[in-house]
């Protein structure tokens, strides 16, 4: 009994440890323009995947990104310097 | 030079077996009771008795300490433990049992029960039955939960919390910026055996700054067990896919006694009733907690560190104006159960560490102690992946001294107190300034007793003294507090008349803050010509029994002069987020009646029916509205059916049925939404599948019903995100 109690106690105190160990997260991710429409809703704009010092630029205050050309389609975003930028995720549908 | 080391060895076992303490426990009708609960409160050291119903102390108990013993079924009794008293106990048979509604009399880290109104709930078991341990304590009346979703939890006591509510851990002051209510109470059920709760400012040995009330968490008592002795618990919820493991080793040896303890829980996104997930509700939990005590005669060292380490998403974040979100950007319609356990954000990261060192020492008729704590609790909140939105190190040092006397009828107790807290940004980016705040305060009570009759008194003053480079700001504040407190007690009811008053200087967030506060989305400004906080609370308690029935009436009111609170403007930072600033009210006033019922049917030993209502007022009399965030009226109701004393052949212990009503919430501010009435009903099962292994079932929120808690940080959102809906839990428990 002593055993198996031993045994128990070491595989869960194991399994917590590994448990705590294994959660790298990546560390890349889809940035976008929050650009806001005259109705005041935000509508994002990709601007593409960031990694590692990237990510850590895209993400610094005074980081601007440029749209050459307006998008035209459900909702148009204007050709433009845009500096709201973020790289937080949303719900995914 | 061995020899002479064994030789103590052999004086010291010697000494020890000639000063045990021995007693034993009998039933109205003399015989002996088994596995009754002998709790050495100021030792902190539980005893079982044997089926002889015997039990024994290795060492001497000293006197005047408290001794309680209690089992379920039987009436609880105290003693001040005298040198060579007789310890033959009788407890008599009870069929019920009220403590969690405060008619009996046990002793307590926040005073006496009779004089005080202190109400205790068990948490030892509370994994096991609960989802979350303060959804478990807001089962008491009067007090409710602030949430951001399951992940972040706080209490609310008779309306009030943040600054107002002190938290205590084994004695230590808990400032881990709980002025937020997006910042939960940072530690876990892990461990803890027992919460002590004061209802307004009557806890002048821990009150001081407590105009709302204290919480006192208390870890399990160190027990008696040569060999090693413990649990492993496991914890599934389908609502956020909860996997939560706990465990617990036991273990002492001559005196030396030893607790260590583990937690890990992971935590997705939870289930609305309509079967979407809220987006970054999820959370971790990594906890790990170790005491160490050993005893002598006349005195007790106890050292204690433990460890809470959070990450929390912060669900409902948005760009827009919070009512213009529509409910389906800010969920999912399924759970990916590989993407979505992951760290997203915005996050919370929090670390705690908690180092307590104690030391007790009892002679003649007094008990001195000494308490030393150190709480460090590190806060990064990110919005962005790399860069946080702020990180700050709140420590907190604090050493306090208490002692303990009794004259015939007297119970004197005097103490002091000297705190330092440094809040310190790791970033330039910040919400709260780097600051100091030093403190020192001094108390007195006298506590009176004589048959059926009994009254308190008590004065506390505290100085503070606030500083802050950054914000050129060195400013100090003196504030006395008081209580008085009477009770009656003829043969099968007890009145008590309580006032307190206290006061409650501003803190380092309600000064200066100045910055995006992304957890609850806004911008929120302090103000630093805020003035000392002053409450007056005056609590009616009558309390009636019989064997069957149990009742408490308990009407209160509270005045708070100088109110701080935090108000929206109408401008906006960025075009996006309100922006909020602190100010004061001249007067607010809480008052309410709490009720409870505990029946017990004559023909049903078995089952159990408790009944608790709350129902609080708020008016702010500068304007004579109510104030934001008045925690809606509520009925709570528990049935519990016992089946151990049953010899049915099943392997059921118990069912459990907890109704909760709230009723609708109008009494609101402007730009406040008032909030809908609602039933939540949950239901559990307890079962013993082998001898040391038990399993309970939960199926929570039943009818799953839509709905949205007054104090839901995220009620404003979408139109009001509603708590989970219909889940499972299933929580399996070893014993060792």
């Amino acid at each position: 009994m002593k055993k198996t109690t031993y045994f128990l106690t070491t595989l869960s105190i194991s399994a917590m440890l590994f448990m705590s160990s294994c959660s790298k997260d990546s560390d890349c991710h889809e940035c976008h323009i929050a650009y806001m429409n005259s109705a005041q809703e935000e509508v994002e704009v990709e601007i593409g995947e960031f990694c590692g010092s990237e990510l850590e630029d895209v993400e610094a205050p005074g980081y601007t990104h440029t749209i050459e050309e307006t998008i035209i389609g459900l909702d148009t975003v204007p050709a433009g310097t845009y500096s709201d930028i973020h790289c937080e995720e949303h719900a995914h549908d | 030079m061995k020899k002479l080391f064994f030789l103590s060895l052999i004086v010291m076992n010697v000494f020890t077996i000639y000063s045990q303490t021995k007693g034993v426990i009998f039933d109205d009708n003399n015989l002996p009771i088994n596995q009754v609960n002998i709790y050495l409160s100021d030792q902190n050291i539980l005893l079982y008795s044997n089926e002889k119903g015997e039990f024994i102390s290795e060492s001497d108990i000293p006197n005047n300490s408290y001794i309680n013993f209690y089992k379920n079924g039987y009436s609880t009794k105290v003693i001040r433990y005298v040198s060579n008293m007789s310890l033959d106990i009788i407890l008599n048979k009870l069929h019920i049992s009220l403590d969690e509604v405060g008619i009996s009399r046990s002793y307590n880290k926040l005073g006496n029960s009779m004089l005080t109104s202190v109400e205790k709930k068990s948490v030892s078991d509370i994994f096991s039955y609960s989802t979350s341990m303060i959804e478990s304590i807001s089962h008491a009346s009067g007090v409710d939960v602030i949430s951001s979703g399951t992940g972040i939890q706080k209490l609310v006591v008779r309306g009030l919390s943040g600054m107002r509510v002190v938290t205590y851990l084994n004695g230590m002051k808990i400032e881990n910026q709980q002025w937020a209510n997006d910042h939960g109470i940072g530690f876990t059920d892990l461990g803890l055996y027992e919460i002590e709760l004061i209802k307004g400012s009557s806890a002048l040995q821990y009150g001081g700054e407590a105009i709302g009330g204290v919480l006192y968490f208390k870890d399990n008592p160190f027990v008696i067990s040569k060999s090693i002795s413990g649990y492993l618990n496991s914890k599934f919820n389908n609502s956020n896919f909860l996997f939560s493991n706990q465990f617990g080793l036991k273990w002492s040896i001559n005196n030396l006694y030893i607790n260590l303890y583990g937690q890990y829980s992971l935590a997705s996104d939870y289930r609305l009733p309509n079967n979407s997930y809220l987006f970054n509700s999820r959370y971790r939990n990594t906890a790990i907690k170790f005491s160490i005590a050993k005893r002598k005669k006349n005195q007790q060292n106890i050292f204690r560190y433990q460890y809470n380490g959070d990450e929390i998403g912060i669900p409902a974040h948005t760009h827009k104006d919070l009512n213009n979100v529509n409910i389906d950007d800010i969920t999912n319609s399924n759970i990916d159960l590989i993407d979505d356990y992951k760290v997203t954000r915005p996050t919370q990261f929090i670390d705690n560490h908690l180092l307590v060192y104690e030391n007790n020492y009892f002679f003649n008729n007094s008990k001195l102690s000494f308490h030393f704590g150190h709480f460090i609790n590190n806060l990064k909140e990110f919005e962005k992946w790399t860069i946080p939105a702020f990180d700050m190190q709140l420590s907190n040092s604090q050493l306090r001294t208490s002692l303990r006397t009794h004259y015939n009828s007297f119970t004197l107790n005097f103490g002091a107190i000297a705190g330092v807290m440094k809040n310190k940004n790791s970033i330039s980016e910040r919400l709260i300034p780097d600051a100091t705040n030093n403190e020192m305060g001094f108390y007195s009570t006298i506590d009176f007793e004589k048959k059926k009759i009994g009254f308190n008194t008590g004065l506390r003053i505290d100085f503070k003294h606030i500083n802050s480079n950054e914000q050129n700001y060195d400013n100090s504040f003196l504030a006395l507090s008081s209580s008085a407190g009477m009770y009656f007690n003829p043969e099968n009811y007890i009145l008590k008349l309580i006032y307190s008053g206290s006061f409650r200087s501003p803190h380092f967030s309600e000064l200066f803050s100045n910055g995006m506060h992304h957890g609850t989305n806004r911008y929120e400004i302090g103000n630093a010509k805020l003035k000392l906080e002053k409450g007056h609370q005056i609590d009616l308690k009558y309390q009636w029994s019989n064997q069957h029935f149990g009742l408490v009436v308990n009407p209160f009111t509270h005045n708070i002069l100088d109110f701080i609170s935090i108000n929206p403007t109408d401008s906006l930072f960025q075009n996006s987020y309100k922006i909020f600033k602190y100010s004061q009210y001249k007067e607010v006033n809480f008052s309410g009646i709490e009720m409870n019922f505990h029946f017990h049917p004559h023909s049903l030993h078995n089952l159990h029916f408790e009944q608790s209502y709350s129902f609080i007022k708020t008016k702010n009399l500068d304007n004579n509205q109510a104030l934001a965030l008045t925690p809606s009226n509520k009925i709570k109701t528990g049935v519990k059916l016992n089946f151990e004393e049953n010899n049915l052949g099943f392997k059921f212990k118990s069912f459990a049925i907890f109704h909760l009503y709230s009723l609708k919430q109008k009494n609101v501010v402007v730009n406040e939404e008032e909030t809908d009435a609602y039933n939540v009903i949950d239901l559990a099962l307890n079962l013993e599948l082998y001898n040391r292994i038990s399993m309970v079932l939960g199926l929570n929120n039943l009818l799953n019903e839509i709905y949205v808690p007054h104090l839901s940080r995220v009620k404003d959102v979408g139109g009001g995100i509603p708590n989970p809906g219909r889940s499972f839990s299933v929580n399996i428990n070893y014993k060792f």
